[in-house]
């Protein structure tokens, strides 16, 4: 079974079809991109993947349950039992330092650990600037803080939409390398984005044009 | 790290990191706290206060000389001793006299007593300054102030004029014998100018005997005399001629033949010859009764609305020093706490005792009560107020705060928050905010009671430190109350909205 069976999923906003009967399968541990000009429903998508957000019609087999038919309060625990989000704009709690912002992820999950935070840090190079605010981060250093978010917790999916948007090469490539790691680790990462390079490192891209599953190309090179 | 301390770490952090915001959310509740809290001081202490100001408001008794006797202190020591001493709140000695500042031509009641006992018995008098602690010092009352534009710590100079001597008949026939050394006194009238016109004022002469039992010297007072008419009586030149005649018996000087009258102060001349005509003993030991002028410093100044506003308080020994009387009370006012039929057992044993003659005075204390309750309720009205509008204050930066942290709540919301969690956040803030308000409420109300009361009723309060738990949860609960619809606004917030590039 599929860690993740998406079965015909529309998305209705009045007249408009933000995603259009789009079925998608995404096997535990697989690395996928979504790539799509603007408006055509990428983060619509990531927003029903995500228990943030519920399909007008279809089914959201994640684990073996459909999200789509579950409560918001139940969409709370799943999303925060097997998802880990990762956003275009790095948001932190600004008041809080990069270490307490990845211990927010530990508390709403289970227990606070500073020093499992610390090591999150430490893995996306971070240790040092663990007491800064997100003020004194760069972006890219702002971006990383919230990959080791996403990860502190050992989801089971990690979501990611535009990650790279706004960073430059240099920390593009570390937040890659980290997306590596993690596809090594057994981490199934759903990655949206627009940058091909970007697509180009995951196992498999999926197009979508106006809300619908247009294209579906499998990177021949990958893991090269 | 246990989830109590993070949920404390990260409640902190939003205060302490997001510090303008939350700072206006403090200083509502810290003031809404300080009006609750001083409010209720003043609501709680000021009758407490007062109580204890009804308890001994004014004297209840008032001792005066017995038939026929004069109040002494011995006596009225002896009256007092009747009544049980721990019943006893204060008893207060008072001789009043009417003294002159002669500068102004002003005459003013005055009135000599004890000033620690006027404290308890008379506790609501409201002196601006001090009450006398030392030698010439007096507290004049608020009319009296306005009237002569005396200042704290002026200079009045005050003299007593002694009263005519009761025209006795036989005084007329002297019939006192003449002996070397002894001194006489004697007054008569004269004229005195003032600005209203030429007015009667005494004229005292004190004169000693020599060895032939002549004249041997005499001493003029005509303070109370326009200085260039009638002053130049008490002149050498012109007591002078009196030295070496006769005095006493059936001697009667005349000016014109005696003595030489001074030109433009005839009246005066004729005052003084009168005066050492009818010259009587000044008994042994005892100062001659000849106006004495003394300068006071004014210590403060008194008012209470009521007739004490014009008059002079001195000590009962300047007060002395000034009439030379020094064992002569007019009357003493008791403060007994004690029961009605107790009061009027006490007073009926006074009177019977011989030594004074007592009497019982109300109180009045009801007015006061009701502009008590009258008080109590805008208190609490004003309270009242101040928490709805503290409420409203609070729930408004509240909402703000929601509405700055929509991102954040949302972000927390993707993160896993439940509804559950982020409300105790917010409340959890608010609950901060209102226990530290309530502190520092707690502690601004006492200073602002504190104000309230000086200014007020003049009188120190006490810290309530019953208070404080009460102001603490009182502001908590206000806070909290505050936050239910801004944290209802947060609960609501879309944890989606953070995916879209906002
Ligand atoms: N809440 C909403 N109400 C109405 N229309 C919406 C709503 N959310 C998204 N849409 C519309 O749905 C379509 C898809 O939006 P979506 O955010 O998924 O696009 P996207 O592919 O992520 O675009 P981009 O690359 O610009 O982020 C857009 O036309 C958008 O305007
Ligand atoms: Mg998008």
């Amino acid at each position: 079974m599929s860690l993740l069976d998406i079965r015909h999923v529309s998305k209705i906003y009045g007249e408009l079809r933000a995603l259009d009967d789009v079925s998608l399968k995404v096997e535990q541990g697989e690395w996928v991109a979504i790539m799509g000009p603007s408006g055509s429903g990428k983060s619509t998508m990531m927003n029903i993947i995500g228990c943030m957000d519920k399909p007008t019609k279809g089914e959201v087999i994640l684990d073996g349950t459909d999200i789509a038919r579950e409560s918001s309060k139940r969409l709370t625990d799943i999303r925060r039992d097997k998802i880990g989000l990762i956003f275009q704009q790095f948001h932190m709690v600004n008041y809080l330092t990069a270490v307490e912002n990845v211990m927010v992820s530990q508390y709403y999950h289970s227990m606070p650990d500073e020093a499992e935070a610390l090591e999150a840090l430490d893995r996306v190079g971070l240790r040092e600037r663990a007491r800064h605010l997100p003020s004194q981060l760069s972006g890219g250093e702002q971006q990383r803080v919230c990959v080791a978010r996403a990860l502190i917790n050992h989801p089971e999916i990690i979501l990611a939409d535009e990650p790279t948007g706004n960073l430059d090469e240099t920390n593009e490539n570390i937040v890659l390398d980290l997306f590596r790691q993690l596809h090594n680790e057994g981490t199934t990462l759903i990655v949206v984005t627009h940058d091909p390079e970007v697509a180009d490192a995951a196992q498999r891209t999926i197009v979508l044009e106006h809300g619908r599953l247009v294209r579906e190309v499998i990177n021949e090179h990958f893991g090269e | 790290m246990s989830k109590r301390r993070m949920f404390l770490r990260m409640i902190t952090a939003s205060l302490l990191r997001r510090r303008s915001r939350m700072l206006i959310a403090l200083l509502s509740i810290a003031i809404g706290a300080t009006i609750l809290a001083g409010l209720v001081t003043v609501y709680v202490d000021v009758p407490r206060q007062m109580a204890a100001q009804f308890r001994s408001y004014g004297a209840n008794m008032i001792l005066m000389p017995a038939e026929g006797h004069s109040l002494t202190p011995a006596e009225a020591e002896a009256a007092e001793a009747l009544i049980p001493a721990d019943q006893l709140v204060g008893a207060a000695p008072y001789r009043y006299v009417y003294l002159n500042m002669v500068s102004r031509q002003q005459t003013f009641a005055a009135a000599g007593t004890d000033f620690e006992q006027v404290q308890r018995t008379s506790p609501y008098f409201k002196v601006e300054g001090a009450y006398p602690s030392s030698p010439r010092q007096v507290l004049i009352g608020k009319t009296v102030a306005d009237t002569v534009g005396a200042r704290l710590n002026g200079v009045m100079e005050l003299t007593w004029f002694p009263p005519a001597e009761e025209e006795d008949p036989q005084a007329d026939a002297d019939t006192f014998e003449i002996r070397p050394g002894m001194t006489l006194s004697g007054q008569a009238d004269g004229y005195g100018m003032s600005d209203e016109g030429s007015t009667k004022q005494p004229v005292y002469v004190v004169l000693t005997v020599g060895e032939d039992g002549t004249i041997a010297s005499l001493t003029v007072d005509t303070s109370g005399e326009t200085e260039a008419i009638g002053g130049r009586c008490g002149s050498e030149d012109f007591t002078a001629q009196f030295i070496g005649k006769p005095v006493g018996g059936d001697s009667r000087l005349m000016l014109g033949r005696d003595i030489d009258g001074i030109s433009g102060a005839t009246v005066t001349s004729t005052a003084v010859v009168q005066a050492v005509n009818h010259v009587v003993p000044v008994e042994e030991g005892a100062a001659p009764r000849i106006p004495r002028t003394i300068n006071f410093t004014v210590a403060g100044i008194l008012e209470t609305g009521g007739e004490e506003d014009d008059y002079i308080y001195m000590s009962l020994d300047d007060m002395a020093a000034i009439t030379g009387e020094p064992d002569t009370l007019d009357l003493v006012e008791l403060s007994v706490s004690a029961a009605q039929e107790n009061l009027e057992r006490y007073t009926e044993a006074v009177t019977a005792s011989g030594h004074a003659t007592a009497r019982l005075v109300k109180r009045v204390t009801k007015s006061e009560t009701a502009v008590l309750g009258k008080l109590q309720a805008l208190v609490f009205l004003v309270t009242l107020v101040t928490l709805v509008l503290t409420m409203v204050s609070v729930s408004t930066t509240m909402m703000a705060v929601v509405a700055e942290r929509r991102k954040e709540i949302g972000l927390r919301k993707a993160l896993g928050a439940s509804d559950g969690a982020i409300r105790s956040e917010f409340l959890g803030e608010g609950l901060f905010l209102g226990a530290l308000g309530g502190i520092l409420g707690s502690v601004m109300g006492f200073v602002f009671a504190q104000v309230v009361s000086m200014n007020v009723f003049g009188s120190d309060i006490r810290f309530n430190f019953w208070l404080v738990p009460i102001t603490v949860a009182v502001s908590m609960a206000v806070a909290a109350l505050s936050c239910l619809l801004p944290v209802r606004r947060a609960v609501a917030i879309d944890p989606a909205l953070v995916l879209k590039g906002e």
